[in-house]
């Protein structure tokens, strides 16, 4: 009993000296970062290796520790974080799908307008590939391919609002070629359906497609990139290939809930700003071939509302109701 | 020769003992699965060198599928999601004192089975992760619809019934976000189902707190469950492991076969080991009520599958499942390139994670055996004691899968539903099986139907899906041929 009570009083302690000096804030218990996916999930990897390397680099006084709450597309993690309004220990990581959930599901009522934006922190390039053996050799060919077979081709992708189909969509209203897109949801289902022949093209992460192209399995046609990745010098990007389309490239950033003070949004900018100029993180770029997609809160929240009008469109190109 | 120099270094072997211990324990609490407990490790392997994480890593996976099957058999609380199964005759054998029998045949299952997929990871990965490329949703429509089928083996007394619960699982399975147009079903305007429903929640609803609740209801005295004194009466019998002879085979290559392909998993697989197990059986009728084939099948099918399942990951950097897709992200942050060259490239790696199964594998059958009479001592617990921490123990478990208290509820909605389905006599095991299939089989045919344009002549132009759509009828049939046979039998008798 008597510890309890003694630790209670730290407790108490505690709370008075954090309000005390609001001003210059600073996390003082372990920071639960939450984010959509399950472990081994790709903002789960991430929230975990950023944990990892913010540790090494000494950027915070305290740990932090990854929270999943998986469901509805992102839709249970948002709410989450629009429950603890005011909670100064918890931050999220989100991706794009926090932005168009919203747009497709009625449940999920959460935008990321909703939270407080942090930091924009990975943007994840693409390459189009299509198997080795496949008569294309650029993506001008796979595009007058789908021309003369319309409706012929297959492309293996994730759901239909992800990045791959995003693609897709812009790449058939730019050209007026058609091909099927199939959804599978693990991304090694994908994979298997283009190396077994079943579909023909796929948008695929610069890392995976890596090791298959030095295999002789599959081969690249364009980057979804604005610039050329280092791992694909030779490869032409959308624009170079001559599709004169935006490069829409996976996102991942850091999110607070609503209602925190100023200087928190302050604190977390400077803590990620700092993660993203460190050695550690450059070397986690480049082994997984992501760019360094940093832009602070007020970016962030521009970034939001080109993304969502963006997605609007694509959505209603490809016949899906929007709800929002 | 190589592996070996690799495995038998004495850090290596620390660290599969690590890891196998690890993963027993994560297997045997309901909830933690062997993704979760990976990822958390993840951090800590950086300490180490790439071959001991892997090794233990490994470990952590095949070693939770060994304890994956102790609370089936001992509370009905599936451990692991490919324990299901195992509940279906585990338990019933737990009832009547023979729980030793069923815990010991799983670990020698394990054994068997665990190093029988090792051997094939060895011996036939590269040209096994070939064939598997063939298949693609066309197949695996067949496969589901092969598994599907086995619910005429599933069925107790009524064929109705148990096809209703079977489309009580479909149905659920149907719960969430539509994949293919994002449309909400069944979501009743909750966005807790937009993901649909965890299949665990249901599994240890059904299962463990149906059953309890049940069995409070009747007032008698409370009576202690029958465990027979002495070591020798805990384990099985010469005759227990002659009748399993077929089911160790059987275990060992359905799960590893399935384990290639990335689209099934190890549930799969289990159930598919159960309802074949059950399909040769001469005592068909007996599975159900406790027989020990009933626990070897799946329990070997669970293991031998993980050897599988590393063969797509190995040999072509393609994941299958979660655990695997964790162990993926893990060879990339250790600065590995998984893919089609990785092999030939780190050989030691690999014949050092493939000898160190070997090892891991005796090392769970050594640590297993041993504990199996200290956990049949669990049942003489009475039930006043039993009850509550089965209770305990399942909405611990749930609660640290999902960390949501609105599965804890849907947790508490099944065990009614598990209640009342015992109370009129529906089988529970059918609908897990269409809860199981339901999600993949619907995706895989709605992905056929888009690569033929709709034409529904694509699940029997390919000769894969043909030979099984063509079983799964066989399979079917199988009820309508022991009637005519038993009314043969009768005409012949008057």
């Amino acid at each position: 009993m008597k510890e309890i009570a003694a630790l209670a009083v730290i407790a108490f302690a505690g709370s008075f000296v954090e309000t005390a000096f609001a001003q210059g804030f600073r996390p003082a218990r372990p920071v639960e970062v939450v984010v959509h996916t399950g472990p081994g999930g790709g903002s789960d990897l991430l929230a975990r290796a950023v944990a990892l390397m913010v540790e090494r680099e000494k950027l915070l006084p305290v740990r932090m520790q990854v929270a999943n709450k998986t469901g509805g597309g992102g839709a249970v993690a948002a709410a989450y974080l629009a429950e603890k309004r005011g909670d100064q220990n918890t931050i999220g990581f989100f991706t794009g799908v926090w932005l168009t959930s919203p747009l497709t599901s009625k449940e999920a009522k959460i935008s990321l307008r909703d939270l407080t934006p942090i930091a924009r922190l990975v943007l994840e390039p693409a390459v189009i590939a299509v198997k080795a053996d496949a008569p294309y050799k650029t993506l001008a060919d796979f595009v007058s391919a789908a021309k003369q077979n319309p409706a012929q081709l297959k492309q293996s992708g994730g759901s239909i609002t992800s990045r791959d189909n995003v693609v897709r969509q812009l790449l058939q209203k730019h050209t007026g070629a058609r091909w099927a897109f199939i959804s599978f949801p693990g991304g090694g289902e994908r994979m298997a359906a283009l190396l077994g022949g079943h579909v023909n093209m796929m948008v695929i992460e610069p890392a995976e497609a890596g090791e298959h192209i030095r295999a002789g399995n599959i081969r690249v046609l364009a980057q979804v990139s604005d610039r050329r990745l280092p791992g694909f010098p030779e490869v032409p990007t959308l624009k170079e290939a001559g599709f004169n389309l935006p490069a829409v490239p996976q996102v991942r950033g850091v999110v607070a809930p609503p209602g925190i003070p100023k200087e928190n949004v302050a604190y977390w900018e400077d803590v990620f700003l700092k993660l993203t100029r460190s050695a550690s993180w450059r070397k986690f770029l480049d082994d997984n071939q992501f760019e360094d997609g940093y832009q602070n809160a007020a970016e962030l929240a521009k970034f939001y509302d080109a993304f969502t009008a963006r997605m609007r469109d694509i959505l209603e190109d490809a016949g899906i109701k929007t709800v929002r | 020769m190589q592996g070996f120099a690799v495995a038998l270094q004495p850090a290596n072997l620390l660290w599969c003992l690590v890891g196998v211990v690890l993963g027993t324990v994560v297997g045997i609490l309901p909830g933690l699965g062997p993704p979760a407990t990976i990822a958390m490790l993840l951090p800590l392997t950086f300490l180490m060198n790439p071959a001991g994480a892997m090794i233990m890593l490994a470990g952590i996976y095949y070693g939770a599928k060994y304890g994956g099957s102790t609370t089936s058999i001992l509370l009905n609380v599936p451990g692991e999601s490919a324990s299901v199964v195992t509940c279906l005759d585990g338990y019933p054998m737990a009832l009547q004192g023979r729980a030793g029998a069923a815990l010991g045949i799983a670990a020698i299952a394990s054994f068997i089975a665990g190093t029988v997929g090792v051997l094939g990871l060895m011996l036939v990965a590269p040209p096994l992760a070939k064939i598997a490329l063939s298949f693609s949703s066309p197949e695996y429509f067949a496969l589901m619809a092969l598994g599907l089928a086995m619910v005429v083996l599933l069925a107790g007394r009524s064929m109705m019934k148990a096809l209703l619960a079977m489309l009580v699982g479909l149905w659920i399975a149907g719960i969430g976000t539509d994949p293919f147009s994002t449309t909400s079903r069944f979501t009743f305007g909750r966005m807790e189902l937009l993901s649909g429903v965890d299949f665990v929640v249901v599994a240890i609803g059904v299962f463990a707190i149906g059953e309890v609740l049940a069995n409070m209801e009747a007032r008698e005295e409370t009576r202690l469950l029958p465990v027979p004194k002495g070591l020798r009466n805990l384990l099985p019998t010469a005759q227990d492991l002659k009748d399993c002879r077929f089911a160790f085979a059987n275990g060992s290559v359905v799960g590893f076969l399935i384990g290639v392909l990335p689209g099934a998993g190890s549930t799969i697989a289990s159930f598919i080991s159960y309802g074949l197990e059950k399909a040769v059986s001469r005592r068909r009728d007996r599975f159900g009520t406790g027989v020990v084939e009933g626990v070897a099948a799946p329990e070997g099918a669970n293991n031998s599958e993980t050897g599988g399942a590393l063969v797509p990951l190995l040999t072509l950097g393609i994941p299958g499942s979660g655990t695997t897709a964790v162990l993926l992200a893990a060879l990339v942050l250790w600065g590995f390139k998984p893919g089609p060259l990785f092999i030939p490239e780190n050989p030691a790696l690999f014949w050092g994670l493939v000898a160190s199964m070997y090892i891991g594998n005796v090392m769970l059958l050594v640590l297993n055996l041993p504990l199996v009479p200290v956990f049949a001592q669990v049942l003489r617990a009475p039930v006043f004691v039993l009850y509550p921490v089965i209770f305990g123990i399942s909405i611990v478990g749930v609660y640290s899968a999902s960390g949501s208290l609105f599965d804890v509820a849907l947790l508490a909605a099944f065990g009614l539903l598990g209640y009342v389905m015992r109370k009129l006599d529906y089988p529970a095991a059918p609908l897990i099986l269409g809860l199981v299939l339901g999600a993949a089989m619907e995706r895989a045919l709605r992905q056929s139907l888009m690569m033929s344009e709709g034409s529904l002549s694509i699940l029997v132009a390919r000769p894969i899906s043909a030979v099984m759509l063509s079983l799964a009828l066989l399979i079917l049939l199988i009820p309508f041929f022991t009637k005519v046979n038993a009314w043969r039998l009768r005409a012949l008798d008057s």
